[in-house]
This record gives C-alpha cells, sequence and structure tokens, in this order.
C-alpha cells in the first residue's frame, strides 16, 4: 500500500490514521490533566500552555489546542537534553526548564519533559509547558518594568533533571520553590506536570505494545510530513510576493521609547521567508523577546492562519524561514531582560505575522473571505498580589484583558470581546469567581462603545472593567501594557484600527463599593508599573477593539442602526465615520445617501479625477474585494472598483491613491513617534486602507506581488 | 390490563415502549409531526390498534406514562423560543456576549476549534437590546451593597412592556448569597406583566458565576412558555381520552417528575432523550446484576456514549446548545460524528471517516437517494455485514453495486488497494474512533473500561460493537431487547428523581482547622438542599423508600476544576470535612495518578448537592420470545479483508431466553443487525437481550 512517503517502515493506512487519531486522544488526556491539577488561572482560564508529543529531535508531532506561541518551546528543551554531554535522559527521568536563553518565551513559562522508551531507546518525548504566576525575581509576578538585566527577572533553570527514574527530586524541586512568592500555587502546577508526563507515557507504552515503536516513530513522521505537504500544496494555490508591514509597541519599562516590528515576508511557491532584519535594537527593559520568542510568535500566527484545517505540528513550521540577526527587539542577547515577551514583544511579532498572512490570502479568490484586520492587538497586565481576604499570601493574574475585540474579515463583522487569535478557546472568570477567590469588587464589566475598528465589516468591541479592592485594606497591583499608543489592532483595506488600550485610576474614589462621580481620574500611561492599590482606588481598563475591514461608508445602514441600539457604536461615531443619519428608530435612507456622498467627495476635494481604466480589460487578479489586477496592453494594472487606475507594472498601489492625514478619533491615542495616513481612490473616494507609521515616513507598500507567478496561481484556485 | 408506557420524541420518529401487567413487551415508532402531540398520540393508537383495543380503554390501562422530549432541544437550536427580556445588576448588562469568552466550545471537534473563522456562530439566546440594568449591588458575602430603587426599576421595567416580551429572565449578581433583589423584582415584573413568564436566577440555578447561571435561566425563561403549553395540551388530550395517572417527564440528570413538578422548569428536561438513553441502560443494569456499564448508541450521524459507574449514570455540570451554555445537572453523554452516515475519503494519501455525514438524505451512496460519497454504511454493506435485501426489514433495498463503485473511486484507488479492503479500512478507521472516545469517557475519569459491561444502542451499534468492545479489551456486548427505543425504555422504566442544589463555601489552608461558622453553613446547606430535595419528591407522589445522597463540589484551593464528594456522616462537622479532604485527595489520585494531589494547597468547598431517588414500582417481566430463525449463509469480512468467512444469518424479532449460537454469525432485527464474530458466541437471557461475548 502506498500511503504518504517517509523513510521509515511502512504503515498501512489504517493502523496510521487509528495511530493518529490516538496519539491526538492522548495529547488531549495530556491537557486534562493538565488544567485539572493546575492552580494557576494562566493555566485553567487562558490556556496559556502546552501539552504535546514530539519525535526524539524536538519535533512536535501534535499538540493540543492551546496559546500557539507555545508550540515550539519544549522542543527547544528536549534539544537542550541532547546538547549536553553530561546528561543522560534515562527511563523515568523528567527534566525542567524555562530560560528563554535556552528556548522558554520567558522564566515564567515552566516545562517540563520525559523521554518515553521502547526496547531500550528513546523514541518520543511527552512534553508540556504552562505559565505560572510568580518564579522569584525583583517584583511580584517575576515581570518588572524596572529590571535591567535578565538577572533580577525570574529563577532561570537551563535543563535540570526534576524527576529521576520516576521520583520527585524533592531537593530540587525545595529550590524552585523557595524563589517563588506563591510557593503552594506552583507545587500544585509542578504536580500537574508530573501528572501529564505519567498520562502521556502510560498511553504512549500501550500504543507500543499494540503496535511496535518503529511504527509509532514511522507514524509521528508521516504526521509530521503531511502537515507541511498540505500547507505547502496551499502555500502554491497562493500568489508569489512580498508583504511587509510593521507594527509597533511603546515604552520599555525605562522610558516612553517607540519600538518597531518589521516584518517582510517573502512568498514563493512553497516556502516563506519571514525576514525581521528592519526591526528596532534590543531595548534596555523587560519588553525584549528571545529568538525562541520570535520562533513562538511566528508559529503563534502560522498555525491558525495556514493551517486552521490541517492538524498542528512541526511540519506547517517547517514552511517558513526566519531571518533576523542578533540583538533585536525579537532576538535579544544575554542579558537582555526578557521578562514581558510574551504579551508585548512576541505579541507584536504575532501581529505582523498575522497581517502578512492575511495579505497573502486575501489576493486570492479562493481564500480572501478568510483574510481577517487584526484581533486584540496586545494583552495589558493587571496583576495583584499581598495577602487576601482570607489572609493568605495571594497573586492573581486577572485575565479580563484577554476580552479585547475579535477583528472583522473580509466578509463578515468580528466578535464583542472575541480575543486574540492565539488560542483557539481562551476563558475568563466570571466576575463572581474572581470577587470570591481574589480581593476584588468590580463595578462594571461591559463592552465599550466605540471601541470595535470601524469598517464595512466593523471589528468586534472590546471588554472594559472597573475594579475596586473589597476584604482587605492594601495591595500591591502591577499594571502595564503596550498598545495604549499604539493602535495594534490594524484594520484591512480600508477598516479603523480597534481602540487603543486605556488605564485609568481614580484613588479614593469607591466608597462601600459604590462609585462616586466626582472623583479625579489619572489617565496613566502604558506602563505604571507597580502601584499601591488602597481600598476605595479605582482601576478602569478598555483593551484594544477589533480592527475593521472595507471603507466604514459601506457599512450596511441597517447594521450601524443595530450598533447604536446595542451601544455599541455612539450616534456621533454612525454620523462621522459611517455616515449614517439616524431618526428615532431607524436610519433616513435618503439623508444618509447624500451624506455618504458628501463625506466621500470631502476626501478628495481638488484631487478629484475620472475613471481611467479602458473596457473590456482582462482581470487576472484581486486584492481584497477593493483592487483588481488587470492586463492593459502587455502590461499590469492596479484598478479601483470605480475604475481608477492606481500602478502600472506593479502592485504598488499606494502611488497612485490620494494621500491624506487621518485624524485619529476619540478612541485611538497615538504615541508622539506615530502618525496615521489615510488612502482614497481618487474616482470615488473610496477609503483604500488606513496606515499607522513613523511621522514623516511614507507608509510602505504592503503588497508587492511577482506578477508572473499570477496565472498560475489563479489557476490552482479554481 | 395495566399499562407502562415510556415514550421518546426524536428528531425523526416519536418512539413507544410499552409492557402489560404481565411482563409483555412492545416496542412501536411513527415519525415526528412539527406539533410533536400528534405523534406521540399516533403511536399510542398504533400500540392501542396492536393490543386489539380501542384508544380510549388504552389511555385508561395505563398506570405509568414516562415522557422524554427534543422539543425544548429544537426550539432553541431553530431560534422559535418565546421572545424573553433579561434583567441584571447595573454595569453588567452585556454579560451574555462576553460570557466567559469560551462561549460554546464544548463538544467543539478538532477542525472547529482551529478554524477561527468558525469562532462565535451562535448569538446570545437574548440579545442585549431585550437587556435591562436594574441600578442595584450586592456583594459576595450578600451584603447590599447598593439598595433596590423601586423607582429606578419601574422606569427600566417600561422597556419590557414596549418590548412585548412573553417571559423574563432574572439574574443578578450573588442573588445566591442574598436573593431580596430579586425577589422584589419578580413583584416588580407582576405588576407590570402578570402574564409573563417569570424565572429568578437563585432559584433555578443557585451556584456562584453569573454567565452560567444568566444562561441557563434565560434559556429556560425563553423555553418556558413553549414547553408548558405543549406538555399541558398532551396531558390533557391523554387525560380527556381517559388516562388517569399524572404525565412523568425525563430530567436531563435522568429522574422522571410529574409535569406540574417540572413544567416551569423546562431548561431541566431539554436533554431528556440522549438523558432516557442512559437511563434505560441503567435500568437493564440493574436488572442483570451490572453496576458498572458503559452504554454506547450510533445513528446515522452521531456515536453517543454514557457511563453508568456504581449504579449511576456520571452527571456533568453543564451543557452548550444554540448559543446558551446550560448549567443544569445532566447525565453526561459525548458525541463524536461517527455513525453510518459517516462519510470516508482519502486525502493527501490519508484516510478519514467522518465527522462529515450524508444524514438521511441523500445519505449513504446504497440508499440510492443521490449520495456519491461512500459511507460507514456503504462499507459494511460490502463487507457483508448488511443484507442488501433484508435492511430494516427489507423495507429498504440497497443498492450493493452503486456503493462498490463509490468505494472504489474514491477509496480503493486512491489508496491503491482493492475495494473490499478499502471498506474493511473504513470500518476499522470509525471503530477505532469509537473506541477512543469510549476509551475517554472512562480512563479520563479514572475508570477502567475492562471494568465495565458495554451495551450497544441504536440502529448500527450492535454491528459494530465487536470491533470496538474488542479494540477496548472487552470480553463481550450486551444488546439490550429495546436497543432501537433505548430511550422510550428508559422513560417507562426511569425512577423518580429531583436533583436540588445551592452556592455554599468554605476555604480551608493546609492542615488548618477549618473555621467553625462555615462549616456550620456548609452543614446547614446539605440540610437544606436534601430538605428540598425530598420535599420536591414527595410533592411528586413518591411513596415508600424515598434516597437522598448529598454531595458537596470540592477542589484545591486556586483550582478552577472540582470533584463532586459524597457526604456519609448526618452532620457536616470538622471531622466529616476531614474524612471529606481524604476522600476528596483518594479519588483525585485516582484520577490524575499518584503524586498528583498536593494536600499542601488547601481545599476549597464551592457547592452542595442533592439528590433525591424515589422507587417506582417495575413493570412485571416475563420470559417470552421465540427460536431464532435460520436464513442461509453469506460470506463476511472481519478480520482479514482478503478472506471472508462463511457466516451463518438468523432472523429474529425477540430471542427466547435459551437461544444459543456460535460465531460466526449474524442476527439480523428489524432493525438492526448484531454481529457475532468468528470464536464468539452469543446468548439471550430472560428479558430478551442478546449477549455477546468475543474471543480476545
Amino acid at each position: 500500500m502506498n500511503g504518504p512517503d517517509s523513510g521509515g517502515t511502512a504503515v498501512h493506512p489504517v493502523a496510521f490514521e487509528v495511530i493518529r487519531s490516538r496519539l491526538l486522544a492522548i495529547t488531549e488526556e495530556m491537557r486534562i490533566a493538565l488544567q485539572s491539577v493546575s492552580g494557576s488561572p494562566t493555566v485553567t482560564e487562558a490556556s496559556d500552555f502546552f501539552t504535546g508529543l514530539f519525535l526524539p529531535d524536538g519535533s512536535f508531532a501534535s499538540m493540543g489546542f492551546q496559546v500557539s506561541f507555545q508550540a515550539p518551546v519544549v522542543g527547544n528543551l528536549i534539544r537542550a537534553v541532547h546538547a549536553r554531554p553530561t546528561v543522560e535522559a534515562r527511563d523515568g527521568d523528567m527534566f525542567c526548564g524555562n530560560d528563554p536563553f535556552v528556548g522558554a518565551l520567558h522564566q515564567n513559562d515552566i516545562q517540563l519533559a520525559g523521554p518515553i522508551y521502547a526496547d531500550g531507546r528513546i523514541f518520543a518525548w511527552a512534553g508540556v509547558e504552562a505559565h505560572v504566576t510568580d518564579i522569584g525575581g525583583m517584583d511580584f509576578a517575576s515581570w518588572s518594568p524596572n529590571a535591567r538585566d535578565v538577572r533580577q527577572e525570574g529563577l532561570r533553570i537551563p535543563c535540570v533533571r526534576l524527576v529521576e527514574g520516576g521520583r520527585m527530586r524533592e531537593d530540587i524541586l525545595e529550590m524552585i520553590l523557595t524563589a517563588t512568592r506563591l510557593p503552594a500555587q506552583l507545587n500544585l502546577d509542578f504536580r500537574a506536570f508530573v501528572a501529564t508526563i505519567n498520562v502521556a507515557r502510560e498511553r504512549v507504552t500501550e500504543l507500543v505494545t499494540r503496535y511496535g515503536a518503529s511504527t509509532l516513530s514511522t507514524v509521528m513522521q508521516r504526521m509530521i510530513e503531511v502537515s507541511q505537504k498540505r500547507v505547502e500544496e496551499r502555500l502554491r494555490e497562493l500568489p508569489d510576493g512580498e508583504f511587509h508591514v510593521v507594527d509597533f509597541l511603546e515604552h520599555d519599562g525605562e522610558a516612553n521609547r517607540l519600538y518597531k516590528v518589521d516584518l517582510r515576508m517573502h512568498k514563493r511557491g512553497a516556502r516563506m521567508v519571514f525576514d525581521f532584519s528592519g526591526s528596532s535594537p534590543q531595548a534596555p527593559g523587560f519588553i525584549n523577546a528571545t529568538r525562541s520568542g520570535l520562533e513562538g510568535g511566528v508559529t503563534g500566527a502560522l498555525l491558525p492562519m495556514l493551517a486552521y484545517d490541517i492538524p498542528w505540528n512541526q511540519g506547517v513550521v517547517h514552511t517558513a524561514e526566519i531571518v533576523a540577526p542578533d540583538g533585536l527587539i525579537c532576538t535579544a542577547q544575554f542579558p537582555a531582560p526578557v521578562g514581558a515577551a510574551t504579551v508585548e514583544t512576541i505579541w507584536v511579532v504575532s501581529n505582523v505575522c498575522s497581517q502578512a498572512l492575511n495579505r497573502l490570502l486575501a489576493c486570492s479568490p479562493k481564500y480572501r473571505d478568510r483574510a481577517q484586520a487584526v484581533s486584540d492587538g496586545t494583552m495589558a497586565t493587571f496583576n495583584l498580589g499581598g495577602r487576601n481576604q482570607y489572609g493568605e499570601p495571594f497573586g492573581l493574574h486577572l485575565m479580563d484583558p484577554l476580552a479585547g475585540g475579535y477583528a472583522a474579515f473580509a466578509g463578515k463583522d468580528g466578535y464583542e470581546a472575541g480575543g486574540p487569535i492565539n488560542s483557539p478557546a481562551p476563558a475568563i472568570a466570571d466576575v463572581e469567581r474572581n470577587e470570591l477567590a481574589a480581593p476584588l469588587f468590580y463595578l462594571y464589566r461591559r463592552l465599550a462603545c466605540d471601541t470595535g475598528g470601524a469598517g464595512r465589516y466593523r471589528g468586534g468591541a472590546s471588554a472594559e472593567v472597573a475594579l475596586t479592592l473589597a476584604g482587605i485594606d492594601e495591595a500591591e497591583a502591577l499594571i502595564m501594557t503596550h498598545g495604549a499608543e499604539v493602535p495594534n489592532a490594524c484594520g484591512l483595506f480600508g477598516g479603523y484600527p480597534g481602540s487603543t488600550v486605556v488605564q485609568s485610576w481614580a484613588s479614593g474614589a469607591a466608597k462601600n463599593g459604590v462609585y462616586s462621580a466626582e472623583s479625579q481620574w489619572i489617565h496613566f500611561g502604558p506602563k505604571p508599573g507597580l502601584q499601591r492599590m488602597r481600598i476605595g482606588d479605582v482601576f478602569a481598563a478598555t483593551w484594544q477593539g477589533g480592527g475593521g475591514c472595507g471603507d466604514p461608508l459601506d457599512r450596511d445602514p441597517a447594521a450601524v442602526v443595530r450598533d447604536c441600539r446595542n451601544e455599541l457604536v455612539s450616534r456621533q461615531a454612525a454620523a462621522e465615520i459611517y455616515g449614517v443619519i439616524l431618526n428615532e428608530t431607524e436610519f433616513d435612507a435618503e439623508a444618509t445617501h447624500t451624506h455618504r456622498a458628501s463625506l466621500r467627495a470631502e476626501r478628495i476635494r481638488g484631487k478629484c479625477r475620472t475613471a481611467d481604466c479602458p473596457p473590456d480589460v482582462e482581470t487576472i487578479g484581486e486584492i481584497g474585494h477593493a483592487l483588481r489586477l488587470v492586463r492593459v496592453g502587455g502590461e499590469v494594472h492596479i484598478v479601483s472598483r470605480s475604475g481608477a487606475t492606481l500602478a502600472r507594472g506593479s502592485t504598488r498601489w499606494r502611488e497612485g491613491a490620494i494621500r491624506a492625514p487621518f485624524a485619529p478619533s476619540r478612541v485611538l491615542r497615538l504615541h508622539e513617534g506615530l502618525e496615521m495616513s489615510s488612502f482614497y481612490c481618487p474616482v470615488s473616494g473610496e477609503l483604500l486602507a488606513v496606515d499607522v507609521h513613523e511621522k514623516g515616513a511614507i507608509p510602505q507598500d504592503d503588497i508587492i506581488l511577482e506578477l508572473a507567478s499570477l496565472g498560475s496561481a489563479s489557476q490552482h484556485s479554481t | 390490563m395495566a399499562l407502562y408506557i415510556g415514550t421518546d420524541v426524536g428528531g425523526t420518529f416519536t418512539d413507544l415502549w410499552v409492557s402489560d401487567a404481565l411482563g409483555e413487551i412492545r416496542v412501536f415508532k411513527s415519525p415526528t409531526t412539527p406539533d410533536v402531540k400528534t405523534g406521540v398520540i399516533d403511536v399510542l393508537k398504533i400500540a392501542a390498534a396492536d393490543r386489539g383495543i380501542s384508544f380510549e380503554t388504552f389511555c385508561a390501562d395505563i398506570v405509568r406514562f414516562g415522557h422524554g422530549t427534543t422539543v425544548g432541544l429544537n426550539a432553541l437550536l431553530t431560534g422559535r423560543a418565546a421572545r424573553t427580556a433579561v434583567l441584571t445588576t447595573k454595569g453588567f448588562g452585556d454579560t451574555l456576549e462576553i460570557g466567559r469568552m469560551r462561549r460554546q466550545t464544548s463538544g467543539q471537534s478538532e477542525v472547529e476549534l482551529t478554524d477561527f473563522a468558525l469562532r462565535n456562530r451562535n448569538a446570545p439566546i437574548v440579545p442585549r437590546r431585550l437587556v435591562f440594568e436594574i441600578d442595584e449591588r450586592i456583594d459576595s458575602k450578600g451584603n447590599v451593597i447598593k439598595p433596590i430603587d423601586p423607582t429606578q426599576a419601574r422606569t427600566a421595567l417600561a422597556g419590557l412592556i414596549r418590548a412585548n416580551v412573553e417571559a423574563v429572565a432574572v439574574c443578578l449578581l450573588w442573588s445566591t448569597a442574598n436573593p431580596a433583589h430579586e425577589l422584589t423584582l419578580r413583584e416588580l415584573v407582576t405588576e407590570v406583566l402578570p402574564k409573563a413568564f417569570v424565572c429568578l436566577s437563585h432559584e433555578l440555578s443557585p451556584l456562584v458565576g453569573e454567565y452560567g447561571r444568566m444562561s441557563t435561566t434565560a434559556a429556560n425563561a425563553a423555553l418556558g412558555p413553549i414547553a408548558g403549553r405543549y406538555l399541558e395540551a398532551l396531558e390533557q388530550t391523554l387525560r380527556a381520552a381517559g388516562m388517569r395517572v399524572p404525565l412523568l417527564m425525563m430530567t436531563n440528570a435522568g429522574g422522571v417528575l410529574p409535569t406540574a413538578a417540572i413544567g416551569d422548569r423546562p431548561a431541566f428536561t431539554l436533554f431528556s432523550g440522549p438523558a432516557a438513553g442512559v437511563v434505560g441502560s441503567s435500568v437493564m443494569g440493574r436488572k442483570l446484576g451490572l453496576s458498572n456499564v458503559l452504554t454506547s448508541d450510533i445513528g446515522g450521524t452521531s456515536f453517543d456514549v454514557g457511563i453508568i459507574a456504581g449504579g449511576k449514570p456520571i452527571l456533568r455540570r453543564e451543557v452548550s446548545v444554540g448559543g446558551a451554555d446550560i448549567r443544569v445537572p445532566s447525565i453526561d453523554v459525548d458525541s463524536i460524528g461517527a455513525g453510518g452516515g459517516s462519510i470516508a475519503s482519502v486525502r493527501f494519501g490519508q484516510l478519514t471517516v467522518g465527522p462529515m455525514s450524508a444524514g438521511a438524505n441523500p445519505g449513504p451512496v446504497c440508499y440510492a437517494r443521490g449520495g456519491v460519497e461512500p459511507t460507514v454504511t456503504d462499507a459494511d454493506l460490502l463487507l457483508g455485514i448488511l443484507d442488501a435485501d433484508n435492511f430494516i426489514g427489507g423495507r429498504m433495498r440497497l443498492d450493493t453495486d452503486a456503493a462498490a463503485r463509490a468505494m472504489h473511486d474514491k477509496i480503493a484507488r486512491p489508496l491503491g488497494v482493492g475495494t473490499i479492503e478499502a471498506a474493511w479500512g473504513v470500518r476499522e478507521v470509525i471503530d477505532s474512533k469509537m473506541a477512543d472516545l469510549l476509551r475517554r469517557m472512562t480512563i479520563q475519569r479514572g475508570y477502567d473500561p475492562r471494568e465495565f459491561t458495554l451495551f450497544a444502542n441504536g440502529g448500527a451499534g450492535p454491528s459494530h460493537a465487536w470491533a470496538f468492545a474488542r479494540d477496548l479489551g472487552l470480553h463481550g456486548f450486551v444488546v439490550p431487547a429495546a436497543a432501537t427505543a433505548q430511550s422510550a425504555y428508559g422513560c417507562g422504566n426511569a425512577d423518580l428523581g429531583v436533583t436540588k442544589e445551592c452556592a455554599a463555601y468554605l476555604r480551608v489552608g493546609p492542615g488548618a482547622e477549618p473555621d467553625a461558622c462555615a462549616v456550620e453553613a456548609i452543614d446547614e446547606a446539605l440540610g437544606r438542599v436534601a430538605g428540598e430535595a425530598r420535599v420536591e419528591l414527595v410533592r411528586a407522589g413518591a411513596q415508600g423508600e424515598i434516597t437522598v445522597e448529598r454531595l458537596l463540589a470540592v477542589r484545591f484551593r486556586g483550582q478552577s476544576n472540582v470533584i463532586d464528594v459524597g457526604v456519609d456522616a448526618a452532620r457536616f462537622d470538622a471531622g466529616a470535612f476531614r474524612n471529606l479532604a481524604n476522600k476528596f485527595e483518594g479519588i483525585y489520585e485516582s484520577l490524575f495518578g499518584r503524586g498528583a494531589s498536593y494536600g499542601g494547597a488547601g481545599h476549597e468547598i464551592v457547592s452542595a448537592r442533592a439528590i433525591a431517588r424515589g422507587v417506582l414500582q417495575p413493570p412485571a417481566a416475563r420470559a417470552q420470545g421465540t427460536q431464532l430463525e435460520s436464513a442461509g449463509v453469506r460470506r463476511v469480512v472481519f478480520n482479514d479483508p482478503a478472506a471472508p468467512v462463511e457466516t451463518a444469518i438468523y432472523k429474529t424479532r425477540y430471542p427466547a431466553p435459551d437461544v444459543k449460537i456460535d460465531g460466526p454469525a449474524i442476527i439480523e432485527f428489524p432493525g438492526q443487525s448484531v454481529v457475532v464474530p468468528p470464536r464468539g458466541s452469543a446468548t439471550a437471557d430472560e428479558f430478551g437481550n442478546l449477549h455477546v461475548s468475543i474471543a480476545l
């Protein structure tokens, strides 16, 4: 029987599918063991963890449905074990690590990996990784804006045998627990890790008994090959070209400096090269990512964007090559602090990768409806520590900031409080559960008006909260984010970005759980850092809405009416951004039509020109819904829906569009180093792009297709 | 003569199980009708005609009428629920929208989870514009932080009248700690909307966690007017025809209750169909002296599994359906898209089967209704398991040639194998998926599947059970006499059952003595739910012995998952707490392995639950049935596609107790084919169940 070719033993296709399903079921059992035993909300709610089965070389053959940044990490630990001549992985051993300079994303991500033996040799590994709330360091939660050196942050565990021959090395565990502020919680997490690896070992060993180790190895290799083949097949359906996107993050813990993550993604045939060479140098503070963080960020976008219907494993990652010199914000060198890497640089790396991949998808008629703007471009932090209402030491890592908006697609709205795409099933706790477990009192948790990026399809609104203490007099709060002055949740094809983060504080504003209206609000910047929170102090936060898609003036007015009724869009925004004139209950069709026409005319006043695309031209491709590639004579032109020729001989269409400054709306705040530009069709005034860029710079051309490749790619797509 | 009736209204058929006082048993089916009631009456009339008596006489003879239905489920899934408003605390009106972010992810497949474009397909059950905020607030201890202001509340309620709603769900923060504000609102709502169906969250789902409580209350309110109307109409018709006993409704948790006791809580009967199937197996298990039973049911599109451990079905806390996460104790039925209609395909050299299904229309290729994708049923036909001329009792002829063509073109050729080998591969893949689900359902909960007896239900269950039972290391399986109407059987044989729960909180540090007041509060909570459950059961007509089981939901401090632990001591005190903690850690280690538990984390108790059961007199049982009728031999593929085995074929409707045959054999019932593999054997028992043993 000829199945997919792999170097190893021939495996019957039926056995292959049976073993593959069993391996996925085992990975799922690992997840259940971990989530059931762990005491960390990052694990039990946010799914910020990873469970997987690996080949001896550290490639993962299966993973659970968790935060996709974490996919490559445990493999690095396995490779580190193999690379140490003094370390031998014996049957029953488990190795622990968390060092970002070995392979973790940051020190909070603790990993445990155990070899699985058969016939006296290692034929697979089981691995687990999870974010723990505190692993020591100068400040609570192990990420500190004050750190200037990784040695000030959480304990680093390079590659340590924690379980030897099936027995926990309690002395080593004690040493690790001594470093943390939350030993009971961390102890529970370590028990969870051991339980997870035990489950995997037992189940895989049962499979070995039935099918033999070499068959299992072959199946795992082939799973990886098949996923790679399927992604490659998909890539061949898409046109070749370069996709150039830039995203920013502000404040490095020391000062409110602006950093850039610059991605040029070259796609040719079935290969992708992600080139980050243009990114900023590493920062003095904790926002940096190491190279393993960079790999995590790229993987975090690749898996959901290109492998949404393909099993997630190393094969998907094999299709991408990363180019980035040492010493960048995303390839920081020792001893750079990296404590907040996951929510800072890695998150932004994932933003640019998803932007590039979405642009790639948008250039194919088959995939363009899957193209999405950026969801929830940041994850703000609110950590609270001290003694809780029960007199116990506690550490809360609030997961509510995950509830940012989900971005719009090219053909449908995003949804409210949908969160990021880097986790298939994120969750936040009920208000009541948080109030019971932690000394918190919510004044509100609700959706925030106008936060979803405007567009023909609207980005989802973000949630917002206001909190105060209850049952205790004071606690220590760590407050930080990026994206308070950078609209990371960028829109697509004329969609507006989602709102920027707002974090504010009112001292003594709540009395007995009731908020007093005349209190003074302080608007924090992105990283106020550690704050002493006293009873009565109120912290309020609104996160990023999802990016919108397409020109807001093209949105169905009935949808705008519905949004207004649900208080997700204000009447002001309805008129100014969407051009919809509301009457008592519905919209005024005639007034709306007139108003929209005048807004479009206003955009291009004095620069308006007439359509110049000849009729009867051959359409050879599309970029989103608004731009067409046509052949005129021997040349390829980019043409708007209204027939304006924007570029000739290349897809650099911005040169023919009308650029104007974009005035940030009420929900967008811009860093002093940034500005925004709009690009309009010179014939119709249709909004084609909203770009965020460095002040004084010209926005980059984001889609540069290789015109020669177009014919072959579009054939594939039929 | 006294008649015991069980009915189950499914999407396609309404099933009826009937037993008379002598233990004579019959099963009938009739198409489900859009109004539901007519389908039930139709099948009763068929049964009456079969007994040769009038419909009225039949109704008058009924001594028990158990009922299960998917009416509520269908109303939710098709958006036909009543127009409902939600009242909640000011500042939290978006709770249904925000959810816990993770809305409706339970039970999703691999692809549904990873394909982010499919997220959030269902809107919340109540749209935002029908959610009204009330200016009030209670804290976690039940203190009134902001008193309710009747004037503000009346202003907000004015919106209810304008919105023209039929039902109102009230869910305020911490109403579980202090219900005063919800009670006030009920009065105010009744003032302005006297006819509305009003539902308070602390009464319906009194647990901490506002999203689950609100979503459950909203779903219940939305179903209230519909389910109430339908049950009333059915009961009236039956009573008019002469029935003298109340209609007993199956609940999600597997007990029956009179409609009067459950009519205002339709969320508790939403999953009565699947629950009744498990109850049926549980009842039969008890008769056979089996306390550990795995129930499996293979229909056209799905494979459903439930577990009965120690004589009790395993429950889950929450179920998701059509935009609502419903937090009601329910029999845990897990399901995967694997059934007779599951489609097989080859992509990139890889053979996959399901979860896509050809359904009933067009159905498998062999149905010749336009299906072109080969399915599991097509494979079964090609392997000789099914008889083209005797499918569903010969009412449908199957097209073997078409099935073979599709199997060859779509599977065999791309894989480079023969058609029969391809069909065998399809069956191997689907059977191993089923074994995986059974394994996940048991091992994940700390049970060894080999300590269970497998019951094979549904049309396709008895033909696949031998394969997945063997995969699990089981020595055999049972085909219940009512395998094709197991839910109706469950409805007709269930005991009365009430589950009551409430929030209760105790937090104890490692090694510390629990706070005496808090322990007393737990004792009080346990006493309250147990008392309520008992009272409700008596009100439902329970006579004789009532058993009340008391449980606490326990976890290690800081965890989010809980485990239900039974409380044996009459009074819950510090000593009882220590026993509870030890018992919890024991269960824990059995679930997650030695070393996984860590008492140093301390413990939390988060809720109390009581399950009261009242035994209903079961119908008598009597040996009946006939000998098997031999119907020749057929070549059937078992383990080796290249070597089909000459297999004896038998026909029967109801096997007599002394029937015993050796494999290989296929026993064809009107709606199912039981496969007895080579070296296996089958014997019938006094209840008409077929026990198939297989050689491992």
